[in-house]
């Protein structure tokens, strides 16, 4: 009998409460490219639902050529905008990206589309995939 | 007049004083608290660019009508389009408010290279009707930059691109072509609805 309890206990263990992804996105907008453009931005937050720290170092996307990390900044008065390397994401936390800040950049559209996917990768390996509809970027006068 | 009388005398002329004071307190105009508005405004440079239509632009372009000045480039997808989209949605509201006159959106491009007049023209309209692009010539964006004390430099960046270092200030320009008050970064819609009438009230 104990043992079997013992079995439950470790059974309810395993399989107890919700398993939750290691890197969860929200929150999630990427900006249409505006007329006559090839770029747009794309804000979300991650949550990293581990005990370590996770990185990003690459983000692809099958409707642009190409994705970047990128971080704005407004510092004595002038506003720079610089790639990041990576993207470091401490364990149980979140980071969000947003205007005026942290960003991706999406660059060159390869097929018109009114939805893009996201691929997060540290070096080779995948940590998160999101898709998304594009926004747009301004509310209209 | 005896005690009685004269205590009631003096009760009302104080009150008649305090109203006084509260009147007039209350008719000094209430000041900006984000805007820098220049002790005495100067003229716009004179320049020589073109608008979105690809018509010339200069400083009288900025004459008879209040103007709000943001420098930026159309291959800069974050703060750019942020920027801009808070400036109209400030004008809305000013609209709503009964605001008049509402001042006009002006982007200065720094990235003149690639920024077409085509360009700006499509860039603009995104935000809404009767805004103004500038671009032109390097230097004559120079001219214009450099008398208003407004920073820009390009940067290399990955992948063939480069990005623009450049000033986040949105100067108000007066009706005479005269930069009158700055908006230093980062901005925020209210700040605009609130200070701009005040600006405008007290010119």
């Amino acid at each position: 009998m104990r043992r079997l309890l013992l079995c439950a206990l470790l059974l309810f263990a395993a399989c107890g409460g919700d398993p939750q992804p290691p890197l969860v996105a929200s929150d999630v907008v990427i900006t249409r490219p505006m007329p006559g453009m090839t770029m747009s931005a794309g804000y979300l937050s991650l949550t990293n639902n581990t005990d370590t720290t996770l990185r990003i170092t690459r983000v692809v996307s099958t409707q642009f050529e190409s994705v970047q990390l990128h971080e704005t900044t407004i510092e004595d008065g002038v506003a720079r905008m610089r790639s990041l390397s990576a993207l470091e994401i401490p364990a149980g936390e979140t980071v969000t990206l947003r205007r005026g800040g942290k960003h991706l950049m999406l660059m060159r559209p390869t097929v018109a589309s009114d939805t893009v996917s996201l691929s997060f990768l540290d070096g080779d390996s995948p940590l998160l995939s999101v898709d998304a509809t594009f926004e747009s970027q301004v509310d209209r006068e | 007049m005896g005690p009685r009388n004269l205590f009631i005398a003096i009760v009302m002329a104080v009150a008649l004083a305090a109203g006084i004071f509260l009147a007039v307190r209350m008719q000094e105009p209430a000041a900006p608290t984000t805007a820098f508005v220049l002790p005495a405004p100067t003229p716009l440079p004179e320049f020589s660019l073109l608008d979105q239509q690809g018509q010339v632009a200069t400083r009288d372009s900025f004459r008879d009508q209040w103007s709000l000045v943001f420098f930026g480039f159309t291959h800069c997808p974050d703060i750019c389009p942020a920027t801009l989209q808070i400036l109209s949605a400030a004008r809305r509201t000013l609209a709503e408010n009964g605001q008049d006159p509402l001042p006009k959106i002006v982007l200065v491009s720094v990235d003149p290279e690639r920024d077409t007049p085509e360009l700006m023209a499509q860039y603009l309209d995104y935000f809404g009707t009767g805004n103004l692009g500038i671009t032109g010539n390097l230097d004559e964006v120079t001219k214009l930059t450099k008398g208003l004390g407004i920073f820009f430099e390009k940067r290399p960046g990955v992948d063939n691109n480069y990005s623009v270092d450049h000033s986040a200030a949105v100067l108000v320009v007066n009706p005479a072509a005269e930069f009158h008050a700055l908006f230093s970064g980062t901005h925020l819609s209210e700040n605009f609805v609130r200070d701009l009438p005040l600006i405008m009230a007290a010119y």
